[in-house]
């Protein structure tokens, strides 16, 4: 874990970065926090309870959504309405998702978070008279703290108001799973991913305990995905696709799923990682790929592994 | 009328002979290694733009167009030897680690192999041209169904025939058989499973890149083809049961001809259809048709 | 941190570029009075994985030719010209590329987006960031009505249905007597817009025409049997398909392994865009092909366009399709703009004096002459024609060949498509 001082010194850099740094950065440091946001409710999933979804864009793309649907159709602008509507619409989605989905683990949840999230792709894409489909739908720019801020730009309101926004979400965010983790019920997670035979036999209800697990990641993975849709100002179906699961995944690993921060670390990797590369090189895909491979293989552990002095990472099958 | 009847499901038979193909290569990979080749389709697509690519060399030196599936066997199978090199050069590192990292590796290549063939061949559309009438026309029961698909169907039958003869009567398909049902025990009795392994992921990945490059002739190699199809192998092998032949056998056919069927009798269905499929046999009989009992 | 890290990405972005480009000769420092003298940087978004990818490798492909011409005769008003070029993806990575070529790379313009998910979210954006974009391609009725009604900064393509109301046009003309028509597109709103545009295009003419059966595979299926059997099932007179890449090649092959065409007539508004790969082995001749706005074998088509086509074989070996005449068209506008510009301000125009003289200016492209409405469209030509085999390639042509221009086949601006549609006098 990283010293309260790196963290009060990491803090003071992301509330000043806007002012320091050129506007482009500062709309960079949004998809991460979005991300930041989804990543913590995976990592629960994943790094806590071990259960790997291959499906979690389904969720990202219910919040998007929603939030589109809420300022363009029904006219609803503010934010602080837009985030539990969001966070409420994946919960109810990933109740019956999740009910079916926990009482198989690995290979097979996997399979079926993968099927699910294609099966919400489809529907966005075919029923384009509803959603829009492969044009989507736009999202309006949300008013924040109660204001419009009419009088910026949208530059300025991006890197102004709406980041600021989405770092108090984020702040929010990693206290309330900070506690979830610390809590008796993330000791159970941690039990159940470990030895769910253990688990159940300390009267630990494996499946009851996963499905939470699973709600929670859905809501945070909902409300990250609301903010990820303003500053583009259009939502549409690639946001469900299961390749953009594999990223979430992805940027799970690159920072590090053994470790609290280890996703927020892989988030920003990832952003900057992929702003870097996409411009220099076509073939980014290639680099990613290999990087990839290179975590798994090499080091699992992601880049809080090669950081923090912990001991080696539980990896392997048994 | 029969003709629409024999339409719809040479149409569903043919697509069924490919996905055949792809699936084994995945149950026979899950089913020693246990590990679910994500990357299936990107050797699919690999064994397709190859098989073009060999063909034009034939041709281009004067080989008879007649003779056009030779080569493209041929260079559809040797190719699959990159499968010895990912095995060899990547997954072996990975097999005492938890499935979850498995797959992700298998989803690494999926994007090193995307923009290694948009490397080597670009990202237009490529196709063997009209090879494909090459070999004419048949007349099966009013219906015309061009003899090259009859060609592919009856060459994944017995591709099909032969995986069952390889598994049931060689010493090979035994040590197979026995490393799926019991690795330790297997190497226990002396199996050198690095060995295995090697020859089952490359035998795998040859049967993807095969039905890449015998599907080639009837459509084009485009761009993400392996990603579009690496859903339906999916699903054919969550049908059959994983790690099944004779699932991937029989799914391949669910799949395929039930996909003809609703694209002739509800369009709308098409896409949906399969993914829903896919959850209702998860959900209700998770081992499919033949996988054995799961956790 | 931030500065090495801004220096290295101006570094890697110029050798990126300039990798790119190739080295253009540039004849430096011949830049006019009130000129900066350092390049002009123009941002362009280009596909580069995925079904359009072909499209977007065109679109480049025609812009850096341009570009090469155009550095080689001194640039724009002796400014030399460098592409900034960026992929374009999904819409929202789109967006994120769209900001870095404004705020980190500071272009002057930004050209292309083809896909319509793309150019849908490209439109606020640009009417936010306040620099000029023109699109290569990709605008729908959606964009045209909801997202952009009166754009200040975005110059829109043509509309996307254009080829389906030439091709409604053209159907009656030389096939009599069709009374069932079937369609056959991709499941996004291309494929649907087209089907839509052209059946009511085609009542017009033929009232009592009958549509017995619409497909919409989804963009990436490679295997159509099924959807043949079900057309073979429908026995239409007609089948209209508007399929623009490889899916194209792929229809025509089995449609032609079954004899689809010898008993239905064929009309394909878009397949242009893959004309080389419709080889003469299974493209019958008799079908209505269209080329949207650039045929390459255009008997009447001007030095240019013989150039470049030459160049082009040279270069690829292969014969350009019509996106490589939208992205020379929106590269050559925007040299056109600012010399008009500059000739009345005298010096380097504001982003503000490019676009108002982008408006109504009318330049020369490959195709032919090519210009923007006032109200952001571009206008051109559209060319499609009966396929024939009487050529030197091995794939076919079309002759005889219609040049249908969109002042008459494209809605007027501020109406409503099926309202103009049905306003029609025939």
């Amino acid at each position: 874990m990283r010293t309260p001082l790196a963290l009060g010194v990491v803090s003071a850099a992301i509330l000043v970065l806007p002012l320091v740094v050129p506007p482009y950065h500062a709309t960079l440091m949004l998809p991460f926090m979005a991300y930041g946001v989804v990543l913590l409710g995976f990592n629960l999933l994943f790094g806590y309870t071990g259960l790997v979804s291959f499906g979690h864009a389904l969720f990202i793309g219910i919040g998007a959504y929603a939030g589109a649907v809420l300022t363009t159709k029904l006219g609803v602008r503010h934010m602080e309405l837009i985030l539990p509507v969001a966070a409420l619409a994946a919960a109810l989605a990933a109740a019956p998702v999740g009910a079916l989905c926990v009482r198989y683990v690995k290979i097979y949840f996997g399979m079926l978070t993968l099927a699910f999230g294609m099966v919400f792709y489809t529907f966005l894409l075919k029923f384009y008279r509803l959603t829009g489909g492969d044009e989507g739908m736009r999202m309006l720019r949300p008013s924040l703290f109660g204001s419009e801020w009419a009088g910026f730009n949208k530059t300025a309101y991006l890197v102004g108001p709406y980041y600021y926004f989405s770092l108090a979400v984020l702040v929010v965010a990693t206290l309330v799973m900070w506690r979830i983790v610390g809590s008796p019920f993330g000791l159970c997670l941690k039990t159940i991913r470990d030895n769910p035979l253990k688990a159940e036999s300390l009267g630990v209800s494996v499946p009851r305990y996963r499905w939470y697990a699973f709600m929670i990641s859905a809501v945070y993975a909902a409300v990250g995905g609301a903010l990820l849709a303003p500053p583009t100002g259009n939502v549409d179906p690639t946001l469900a696709y299961w390749t953009h699961s594999g990223n979430v995944v992805f940027m799970v690993l690159l920072g590090g799923f053994a470790s609290f921060f280890g996703p927020l670390l892989g988030a920003f990797a990832f952003i900057f990682l992929q702003d870097t590369v996409m411009s220099v090189f076509p073939y980014w895909r290639l680099i990613f790929g290999a990087i990839l491979a290179f975590i798994v293989i090499v080091a699992p552990g992601g880049l809080m592994g090669l950081f923090a002095r912990r001991g080696p990472v539980e990896v392997s099958r048994r | 009328m029969t003709a629409n009847l024999v339409n719809v499901l040479m149409g569903g038979v043919f697509h069924a002979a490919i996905l055949f193909l792809v699936a084994a290569g995945l149950q026979l990979v899950f089913g020693v290694q246990k590990i679910f080749n994500l990357a299936c389709g990107s050797f699919y697509a690999l064994g397709a733009y190859t098989g073009i690519s060999a063909v034009a060399y034939f041709t281009g030196h004067g080989g008879p167009p007649i003779l056009f599936v030779v080569p493209l066997a041929a260079g559809g199978l040797a190719v699959g030897l990159v499968g010895l090199v990912v095995e060899r050069g990547l997954l072996r590192f990975v097999y005492d680690r938890d499935e979850t990292f498995q797959l992700l590796l298998t989803f690494a290549l999926v994007l090193m192999l995307e923009d290694v063939i948009r490397l080597i061949w670009g990202s237009a559309p490529a196709s063997t041209g009209g090879l494909y009438l090459a070999y004419g026309q048949a007349r099966l029961l009013g219906a015309t169904v061009p003899v090259y698909n009859l060609i592919v169907i009856a060459a994944s039958l017995s591709i099909a025939l032969g995986m069952g003869f390889l598994l049931t009567r060689t010493a090979f398909g035994r040590i197979i058989r026995a490393a799926a049902d019991n690795r330790e025990m297997a190497e226990a009795l002396g199996v050198d499973m690095r060995w295995v392994y090697a020859r089952v992921f490359t035998l795998g990945t040859m049967l993807g890149t095969l039905g890449g490059a015998l599907v080639i002739p009837a459509t084009a190699a485009m761009s993400e083809m392996g990603i579009e199809l690496i859903v339906e192998a999916f699903a054919v092998v969550v049908i059959g049961g994983l790690g099944s032949m004779r699932g991937a056998f029989l799914g391949a056919l669910v799949v395929g001809v039930l996909r003809s069927v609703a694209i002739s009798v509800y369009p709308e269905l098409e896409m949906l259809l399969i993914y829903l499929i896919v959850i209702a046999v998860l959900l209700w009989r998770p081992r499919g048709l033949f996988g054995a009992a799961t956790a | 941190m931030a500065t090495t890290r801004r220096d290295f990405l101006k570094v890697a972005g110029v050798a990126a570029t300039v990798g790119a480009v190739g080295f253009p000769a540039v004849a430096r420092g011949q830049a006019k009075p009130g000129v900066p003298s350092d390049p002009v940087k123009i941002g362009i978004l280009a596909i580069r994985a995925g079904i359009a990818a072909p499209v977007g490798q065109a679109g480049l492909r025609g812009t850096e030719w341009w570009v090469e011409r155009v550095n080689k005769a001194g640039g724009i008003l002796g400014r030399p010209v460098q592409l900034v070029v960026e992929e374009e993806s999904t819409p929202k990575d789109t967006v994120e590329r769209y900001r870095k070529l404004i705020l980190q790379d500071k272009v002057e313009v930004v050209i292309g987006g083809i896909s319509t998910g793309v150019t849908l979210a490209l439109g606020p954006v640009a009417e936010e960031m306040e620099v000029p974009w023109l699109s290569w391609d990709g605008t729908t009725q959606k964009g045209v009505e909801e997202t952009m009604p009166n754009p200040k900064w975005a110059f829109r393509s043509v509309d996307n249905e254009v080829e389906a109301i030439v091709a409604g046009q053209l159907t009656p003309k030389y096939f009599k007597g069709v009374k069932t028509v079937a369609g056959i597109g991709n499941d996004y709103s291309y494929g649907h817009d087209c089907w839509e545009t052209y059946q009511a295009v085609l009542k017009r003419y033929i009232p009592d025409v009958k549509f017995v059966l619409e497909l919409f595979p989804k963009l990436g299926v490679t295997d159509f049997t099924s959807h043949i059997a079900a057309i073979q099932q429908a026995k239409p007179d007609l089948l209209m398909c508007s399929f623009w890449s490889g899916d194209a090649t792929i229809i025509m092959k089995q449609a032609a392994a079954v004899g689809l065409f010898k008993s239905m007539k064929g009309v394909f508004t878009t397949a242009g865009g893959v004309h080389d790969s419709l080889k003469k082995e299974f493209t019958p001749e008799g079908l209505l092909l269209g080329y949207n706005t650039m045929y390459f074998d255009d008997p009447k088509g001007s030095p240019l366009l013989k150039q470049f086509v030459r160049d082009y074989k040279t270069k690829y070996d292969g014969y350009p399709p019509y996106e490589c005449d939208h992205a020379y068209f929106n590269i050559e506008s925007y040299k056109a703009a600012v010399e008009k510009a500059y000739a009345t301000a005298g010096k380097w125009p504001s982003k503000v004096e490019v676009v108002r003289a982008l408006e109504g200016i009318e330049v020369e492209s490959l195709s032919g002459k090519r210009s923007w409405r006032p109200d952001h469209v571009q206008m051109c030509n559209f060319y499609q024609g009966v396929t024939t085999h009487k050529n030197s390639y091995d794939f076919v042509t079309i002759n005889p060949i219609e040049v249908v221009s969109t002042k008459i086949a494209m809605k007027p601006a501020g109406s409503k498509l099926i309202e103009w549609i049905n306003s029609w006098k025939i």
